[in-house]
């Protein structure tokens, strides 16, 4: 194909993404550097207000009213800041106290600044984000492989049935599925009645921090087990036979088989499904919306959100915003890097 | 002795498998069953199994609260979204299959970053910009846009499907004369159906499944289903307000359920062409 006929194909496609993505891109970053406020100016306002036997007396205020432009729409001045967004974002200033009360070394003072430092949004959003990669991943590939060889072990009849209900979690709108494994946590709800009915103590689980971290990191793996399941199921299927049965001939016990065959040649599924969750749960935002509040769990995404929507901050959402896709330029080098090297050799 | 060890060994996998589909499919069982109860029954102590029937509250939000409007926003979206993402993401993914040159690679790379973009990124240059221009609230609007963050995956999806397609087809096809179009309609279009279907499927879902942007880009009677559903949230101390959030999320399953049923196959071959492909 040559170069004319490639540009033709991809147009439509480019044009979208370069005005809907990289355009808006561009956008925060300018976005980031700027701050607004609407100019105001000060208006003599008289009003009469009125005394006893129908006297009344003027008085001139002057108040702070919004400048309007022909069209009547207040006009938005824009300034350059600089990077002031990002170091109120980042917060550096309490972060220079945190370090400050770190001089005078006592027992547990780093414990005590780690709380310091996530107590300040950014760094709690980022801490959980971090959290929930490192606590999903191990869990969805282990309990995905498990399922896998389990479902592979099975008789074909029922496969089908296992496979459908397998793809429910991932399938299902995300919010959907945070709601519904949120109501069955609600402090009447059927874990708890459960729970009761066993003899236990009832446990409220929607109001500390662990227990909703601890919901949202079980979301997490519920969901995204299922693609676990599916890519190594399939990987399964495509086993060197002759491998396994020369290990068989060898004497080789189940344990084995799985560790020195199965695990190997399906490496890199698995290596494609971490990375793929990586990417995906770096992003966390539906469960952190339903479970939580901000106060007990957040997540880079949410936390932008939120300062978009409560904070009606164009600009410190954008500071954000950047931070955030920092962070995933971080943890794409390597699979980049990877790509161009594939490449270059062939 | 032998016999034995697999009879457990056997016991021990149906019993997790068991476990496994209870988990997966408990949550949405239950919140069926309850969507179909009056609040005494849904939220009784000890939990009931059996309770009479009320189709109460999917009245309530279907007919009262107006939630058809929002099925229709659902259909609209989708439909437009998929229809187009497709017909873009087919003609460049079988460029970027076909064409050689480090400008494909260069694209494809960039396509990696923006699928790994946190959407709420976009929205905030989206926000005030779409506001501006008079573009909010329009379902215009919310389909390029879904279209767009949907297509790093898509051009993916599709050129790994256009790969296996041999090149050989088309180059037969342009020593008889025709164009390059005319070869990619002619003749690799008719035997890309399995890979337009499954690519199909997944901008499905995401346009079906989004939360975030159709929540933000559009007013009350204009969302979509999903986003409608922020509606109902955070009403945990009014039962009523409560189970018609969950009759909402359970009418919003249930297309998604028959989209399992009849693409098992080809959801599952989307899931995994990605891995085996690259």
């Amino acid at each position: 194909m040559n170069r004319r006929s490639f540009a033709g194909f991809v147009a439509p496609s480019v044009l979208a993404m370069l005005l809907l993505i990289l355009l808006p891109l561009l956008g925060t970053a300018w976005l980031s550097l700027h701050e607004s406020y609407v100019k105001t100016e000060l208006a003599e306002v008289q009003t009469s207000v009125p005394l006893f036997g129908g006297m009344s007396r003027v008085e001139v205020r002057r108040v702070p009213q919004a400048v309007r432009d022909a069209a009547g729409i207040p006009v938005r001045v824009w300034n350059f800041v600089g990077l002031d967004n990002y170091a109120n974002v980042l917060s550096l200033d309490r972060l220079r106290q945190a370090l400050v009360t770190l001089s005078d070394a006592t027992p547990g003072w780093g414990w005590q600044f780690y709380r310091d430092v996530t107590s300040i949004e950014f760094w709690g959003a980022l801490e959980f984000s971090l959290l929930y990669i490192a606590a999903t991943t191990p869990c969805v590939l282990l309990l995905g492989f498990a399922i896998a060889l389990a479902v592979d072990a099975t008789s074909r009849r029922v496969r089908g049935a296992l496979i459908f209900a397998s793809l429910l979690p991932f399938i299902i709108t995300p919010v959907v599925g945070a709601l519904s494994i949120y109501w069955l946590f609600l402090d009447n709800a059927v874990v708890n009645a459960a729970l009761q009915g066993l003899g236990f103590a009832k446990f409220y689980f929607l109001s500390g921090a662990v227990p909703i971290r601890a919901l949202i990191v079980l979301y997490g793996v519920w969901h995204a087990t299922p693609f676990a399941f599916v890519v190594l199921y399939a990987g399964l299927q495509t086993l060197p036979q002759d491998a396994l049965e020369a290990a068989l001939v060898d004497g080789a016990t189940a344990w084995q088989r799985l560790r020195f065959v199965i695990v190997p040649h399906l490496a890199p599924l698995f290596a494609f499904v971490g990375l793929i969750h990586v990417m995906d749960a770096y992003r966390v935002f539906e469960p952190v919306l339903v479970f939580g509040s901000n106060l007990y769990a957040n997540s880079l995404q949410y936390m932008t959100y939120r300062i978009l929507n409560s904070e009606d901050n164009y600009s410190k959402a954008a500071a954000a915003s950047l931070l955030t896709v920092l962070g995933i330029v971080v943890l794409l080098i390597p699979i980049l890097r990877r790509l161009w090297r594939e490449r270059q050799a062939a | 002795m032998k016999a034995r060890l697999s009879i457990v060994r056997s016991s021990a996998r149906s019993g997790f498998l068991a476990l496994w589909v209870l988990a997966a499919a408990f949550p949405f069982a239950w919140m069926a069953l309850i969507s179909l109860r009056t609040p005494v029954d849904a939220f009784a102590q000890p939990p009931k199994l059996f309770a009479p029937v009320t189709f109460a509250h999917f009245y309530q939000i279907w007919v009262v609260d107006g939630f058809w409007h929002q099925a229709i926003n659902s259909l609209v979206v989708t439909v437009g979204t998929v229809g187009v993402s497709l017909s873009i993401g087919c003609l460049a993914a079988y460029a970027l299959a076909r064409y050689r040159g480090a400008a494909g690679f260069w694209l494809l790379m960039v396509a990696l970053v923006f699928r790994a973009m946190p959407h709420v990124v976009l929205l905030t240059a989206y926000k005030p910009a779409f506001f501006q221009l008079g573009l909010w609230d329009r379902y215009e609007t919310l389909i390029v846009v879904l279209v767009a963050i949907n297509q790093p995956f898509t051009i993916w999806m599709l050129r790994s499907f256009f790969v296996n397609i041999p090149a050989e087809l088309d180059e037969a096809a342009l020593v008889d004369g025709c164009t390059r179009l005319q070869a990619f309609w002619r003749v690799i279009m008719p035997v890309m159906w399995p890979g337009v279907i499954t690519a199909g499927l997944f901008s499905f879902l995401l346009a079906y499944n989004d939360y975030l942007i159709s929540s933000q880009l559009m007013n009350g009677d204009h969302m979509t289903m999903t986003a409608a559903l922020s509606n109902y949230m955070n009403a945990n101390d009014d039962a009523v307000k409560l189970l018609n959030g969950i009759a909402g999320a359970v009418s919003v399953c249930i297309p998604l359920i028959f989209l399992i049923l009849f693409f098992q196959r080809q959801i599952v071959a989307g899931l995994v062409q990605g891995a085996v492909k690259g």
